[in-house]
């Protein structure tokens, strides 16, 4: 991730904009929510999950996930698909809302939603504020398109871009969310 | 998840209601409790139909089918839940590429040796004299080289392999005379404990595989085969010193097993069903032993280490993080 790019190639941020806004692009450049928190999280997860490697299914931390999300606030959210890029939950009131099983991860999640906010912005050209709900604990936070939360995004996706189009992941590195992973097993057993 | 459930009688596997039970041929009704269950070994003759194939299919669950004189026969296993194009060519790939393909080769010939010497250092430290095999398994492995063709590394696993079963007859009680590997039909008792410890470790590797997205039939050491799962052969082989060989030992000299719970006649020698029946109790008692895993950072299950090495080398395809076979450490 330290190596920069060729000068002729282009900027992740132009080129994940091009593909997003013209179908017609070679060799595209997508980007989906959770390949945000997995960036923010970790990066070896990361690219494990942009080679399709299977996750444990039965994990309990992914079961739960599952079910938080599939569960919460039902009734008041639309989900919504935006170019079969990106799955946003809209409430009523038109915010795009991200909900979370906990808030240990939440800057992961809030890079998510940023995300979400900056795509709209810029892709589809709608400026929405967004809303990060813990279910759990019965918590809400609104996040807003900041100059710094942009950068931030940018910066993100130019990363994200360096991970997956590298041949090998980045080494293991030992975090506490590690215990949780849908990937641990895989990426500690040697 | 993780219990096998062996089948010894004959009789009929039906799905009744959410679970499955076995009618044997007296009328008599057993239910295996199926939400535990990661496969079924069938080792009599079962009459089975495809509503209870469907069934096990839903709830994951595979069956693994023995035949004529103990031998794997093959498996009916569920729908595969992970699927993955890259992994596939990535495992060719390799396969396809002789230098990644003889380092795969040799590291599975390192760790096989080293998991026979560790059990021949076992009995060494109790009391027998080892140290002339322990020399030449050493010798064998310190002899291997990344130029070795499979053939050639084959070549050292055999002779590795003759010294390490020279051990046996030592080790086991009178009357187990063992005199060197025979199968097809194995032509002792020692013979036919192995072919059937080494088919269970066979069909459990098989498992392990389908968990994941690789293809069990492309292998490295071995060719890869038409029928067999050649890759499960070659996972299989590191693991035999601890899950068949080991449980051989420790049934035979605890008298869990003896000479009556076998069968003789002119094609050989086979367990009988009450032999099996010990066998398998005893085998899936080690399957269920935990060791610490230092990397894993918990206790895990002999089971789980193969599993575990599935994961290793799909990782070593995948990433070209360096593949370390499994070498028993503890």
């Amino acid at each position: 991730m330290t190596e920069s790019r060729t000068d002729n190639s282009e900027d992740p941020v132009e080129k994940l904009l091009r593909s997003a806004r013209d179908e017609a692009v070679n060799d595209p450049f997508h980007v989906t929510g959770v390949m945000m928190q997995y960036y923010e999280v970790c990066e070896r997860e990361l690219w494990f999950a942009s080679r399709h490697l299977e996750i444990d299914r039965d994990n309990t931390a992914v079961v739960r996930g599952t079910q938080v999300d599939e569960s919460a606030y039902d009734d008041k959210r639309r989900n919504v698909s935006i170019d079969g890029t990106i799955a946003i939950d809209v409430l009523d009131d038109g915010r795009v809302m991200e909900v979370k099983p906990s808030s240990s991860l939440i800057k992961p999640a809030k890079l998510q939603l940023l995300y979400y906010l900056w795509y709209l912005d810029q892709v589809v050209g709608v400026e929405r504020e967004g809303v990060l709900a813990h279910p759990t604990e019965r918590k809400r936070e609104t996040v807003a398109l900041t100059d710094e939360n942009t950068r931030w995004v940018e910066e993100a996706i130019r990363g994200i871009y360096d991970v997956t189009t590298s041949d090998s992941p980045p080494p293991a590195e030992e975090k506490p969310f590690c215990e949780s992973c849908a990937y641990h097993d895989f990426c500690w057993s040697c | 998840m993780n219990d096998n459930y062996h089948v010894f009688t004959d009789g009929r596997l039906e799905r009744h209601n959410d679970t499955i039970r076995l009618v044997t041929e007296d009328g008599e009704k057993k239910y295996l409790p199926i939400e535990n269950a990661e496969a079924l070994f069938l080792h009599g003759q079962i009459d089975y139909n495809t509503r209870l194939v469907s069934f096990l299919n839903d709830v994951g669950v595979a069956i693994h089918v023995f035949g004529w004189n103990d031998y794997y026969a093959g498996s009916i296993m569920p729908e595969r839940g992970q699927t993955s194009g890259q992994t596939l060519v990535e495992q060719v790939r390799a396969y396809d590429d002789s230098t990644r393909r003889r380092a795969i080769a040799r590291q599975f010939i390192e760790g096989s040796i080293h998991n026979m010497r560790a059990n021949v250092k076992y009995y060494d430290d109790r009391g027998y004299d080892f140290d002339a095999i322990i020399d030449r398994l050493e010798a064998q492995a310190e002899s291997l080289s990344d130029e070795m063709d499979t053939n050639e590394l084959m070549g050292v696993e055999a002779t590795a392999r003759k010294a390490y079963y020279s051990i046996f007859d030592d080790v086991l009680p009178d009357g187990f005379d063992f005199g060197g590997r025979q199968y097809n039909p194995p032509d002792n008792e020692v013979n036919s404990l192995i072919s059937f410890g080494n088919s269970l470790v066979y069909a459990n590797v098989v498992s392990a595989i389908r968990a994941t997205a690789l293809d069990p039939a492309v292998s490295f050491l071995h060719e890869p085969g038409e029928r067999r799962y050649s890759l499960a052969l070659d996972i299989a082989d590191l693991f035999k010193p601890l899950l068949a060989d080991r449980i051989i030992f420790r049934v035979v000299n605890r008298n869990q097993l003896q000479l009556d719970d076998f069968e003789s006649d002119l094609n050989g020698c086979l367990l009988n069903e009450n032999g099996r029946k010990t066998f398998s109790k005893a085998f899936e008692e080690s399957l269920e032993q935990t060791v610490d895993h230092p990397r894993l950072n918990r206790k895990v299950s002999y089971q789980y280490l193969l599993r575990v090495e599935v994961y290793k080398l799909k990782k070593h395809l995948l990433t070209g993080e360096e593949y370390v076979p499994f070498k028993r450490w503890w």
